[in-house]
């Protein structure tokens, strides 16, 4: 399980990482999602997350660590509302140069 | 109790106010007469706290829904916090007034003000939390009113300035997730003060270093500190004019308070590392900063270096790490914000004026000729920026020089001392440009444009503070005593 999960963060940082650094912009805010869900994972993975009966109760069993988890939670609420933010930026930005190759977006630099 | 519900009153009464100001969008006299009301009732709240909080002699602390320190969310004012929140809401009141004056289109959109409250609360927030983890969600408040803001700028370059802030500080946000959890796995805490206390019991975690450093990288973002500063230029000189005078000064403050926070809170051992990266950081910040200013052709995007010039400035002084240079660092962040609104609200009313809405210099040369009173304001605050009296930025300098001198950094004294010359180059460039030199052909000045109320407003004050420096000076000074020993705030927090 913990091989696993690690290979998974690992996995998931290298593919976003890569596609931030592309030049196509849809690529990069792809990159961006999928290192917000690399993040969510190594967040999950800072508590004990393999407990075999729910938190705060009197049950018999591991329990796991709620609180990592309400933090993604919030992360992946927060995260949603950004890349809907990032995608509507850059419709009107790819409407108005007809191109997704961020070079050719250049007017900021005069 | 009573007392520790000041705490929160500076965050709740904008988001309040935010929330109401969306119901009233259409009706804009009521909306507008609103959001004003809102704000200078939340600026005297913010007075309020700050005397309660010198007077009490301790932080105060709001445990919100009565959780108890280390488990719940703790609000926390001690003087630090309590006088960055003075100078947040007091740079957005002049905010508010400019933006009621401004001829712009974005600020007749519905929910421009609501945007500009939410603004409010996030940076307030983000100020006043002890939770590691609340201070993000208030930063992503902050980051995302700023960015929608200025993506529907009247500038038309706006969205892709929005764009490429919102896409690196998404990326902080990352840095930011990514060190709460190393230093939730380390420690086992999010609480601030807790964390500080453990921190300082057992330093030798593994996971402790990249937590500082993903921490160091996130307010570095947040202040346009030198390896990340490449999207502040365009970001601040594309936002429209009352939004920008409020990013290029206090929000970059958020900045500063949390390098201000890692220092003397959370990782005081390891501070003398902290402290020579933002060193090396802020020296770099002032040359680059200044050297940019001097060679760009906008006015609004010159200010914007000097940003990064004077915040270079701050850096330096925490850097230095006496108490001395920590109280220089605090009375600076809080003069530059004064001077800086004032500056960026006067760029944007010559370019209100000018015939095409723009702030480059081949437009603006020569618009200032029939607009004597606006040099008069820029000419004063050409001097503060530059550290000449009798303005608040000569106190700063003057303490952070004094300062200087005290610390063992004389390399350091010495560059920023031979580049503070940059800041007198440029702004008395632009000042020359717009107010002295002839218009060219074509060039003339609209009859009407912005209202000068803000950064009047704000020049009596940096005048003020100026040559009645004492009250700043004093409560800087007792904010760096406190700031001296970690265990005030930590014991308040905590109890016992």
């Amino acid at each position: 399980m913990e091989l696993l999960t690690a290979v998974s963060i690992g996995l998931l940082f290298a593919t976003g990482i890569f596609q931030l650094l592309r030049r196509n912009v849809i690529r990069s805010a792809m990159g961006l999602m999928i290192l917000a869900n690399g993040v969510n994972l190594f967040l999950l993975t800072t508590g004990a997350y393999d407990g075999t009966s729910a938190a705060y109760t009197t049950e018999a069993g591991v329990h796991s660590d709620a609180l990592p988890q309400a933090l993604i939670l919030t992360a992946i609420v927060i995260s949603m509302g950004g890349t809907a933010f990032v995608l509507s930026m850059l419709y009107i930005i790819s409407a108005r140069y007809q191109t997704a190759d961020m070079d050719e977006v250049d007017n900021l630099k005069h | 109790m009573t007392m520790n519900l000041l705490v929160i009153l500076p965050v709740l009464i904008p988001l309040v106010g935010a929330v109401i100001a969306l119901l009233w969008r259409h009706k804009r006299p009521l909306r507008d007469a609103w959001t004003l009301a809102v704000m200078v009732v939340s600026m005297l709240a913010s007075f309020v706290l700050l005397a309660a909080v010198w007077q009490n002699g301790s932080p105060l602390v709001y445990q919100s829904g009565g959780w108890p320190a280390p488990f719940g969310i703790s609000l926390v004012a001690d003087m630090l916090s309590a006088l960055f929140v003075v100078m947040v809401q007091v740079v957005m009141v002049t905010g508010v007034i400019y933006a009621l004056g401004s001829k712009d289109t974005v600020v007749t959109y519905p929910a421009f003000f609501t945007f500009f409250l939410m603004l409010v609360t996030g940076l307030t927030g983000t100020i006043l939390t002890g939770d590691l983890f609340n201070l993000y969600v208030f930063a992503e408040l902050l980051v995302i009113s700023g960015t929608v803001l200025t993506a529907v700028s009247d500038d038309k370059f706006g969205t892709e300035a929005a764009y490429k802030y919102f896409y690196i500080s998404l990326l902080a946000s990352f840095f930011m997730l990514l060190a709460v959890g190393t230093l939730y796995v380390s420690y086992g805490t999010l609480n601030m003060a807790d964390l500080g206390a453990k921190v300082m019991a057992d330093g030798e975690r593994p996971l402790l270093w990249p937590g500082i450093a993903l921490l160091l990288a996130f307010f570095m973002v947040k202040s346009a500190a030198v390896p990340f500063h490449f999207w502040q230029p365009d970001f601040h000189a594309a936002a429209p004019t009352p939004v920008s005078a409020m990013l290029s000064s206090v929000v970059v403050k958020l900045g500063v308070y949390g390098f201000l926070r890692m220092t003397t809170l959370l990782f005081v051992a390891q501070a003398p590392t902290i402290r020579l990266i933002l060193l090396v950081a802020g020296v770099i910040g002032v040359v680059f900063g200044g050297l940019s200013a001097i060679g760009t052709h906008n006015v609004k995007r010159m200010l914007a270096y000097s940003t990064l010039a004077q915040v270079g400035f701050i850096l330096v002084a925490i850097g230095w790490g006496t108490q001395l240079s920590i109280m220089t660092a605090i009375v600076f962040a809080f003069n530059h914000s004064l001077i800086k609104a004032a500056m960026l609200m006067l760029a944007g009313y010559v370019a209100s004026r000018a015939s095409v809405k723009s702030a480059a210099f081949d437009i603006v040369t020569g618009v200032g000729k029939p607009l004597p009173l606006a040099g008069v304001l820029f000419f004063v605050g050409s001097l503060a920026l530059a550290g000449i009296p009798p303005t608040n930025g000569f106190v700063s300098k003057s303490l952070l020089f004094s300062s200087g001198i005290n610390s063992t950094f004389y390399w350091s004294l010495l560059l920023i001392g031979v580049t503070s010359i940059f800041t007198l180059m440029y702004t008395i460039r632009a000042f020359q440009r717009i107010w002295w030199l002839a218009p060219a052909e074509g060039i003339y000045t609209k009859p009407a444009g912005d209202n000068l109320a803000a950064p009047v407003l704000l020049l009596i004050m940096i005048v003020a503070l100026g040559i009645w420096a004492s009250p700043l000076v004093t409560a800087a000074q007792e904010a760096s005593a406190w700031l001296s020993d970690p265990s005030v705030y930590i014991q308040a927090v905590l109890g016992g």
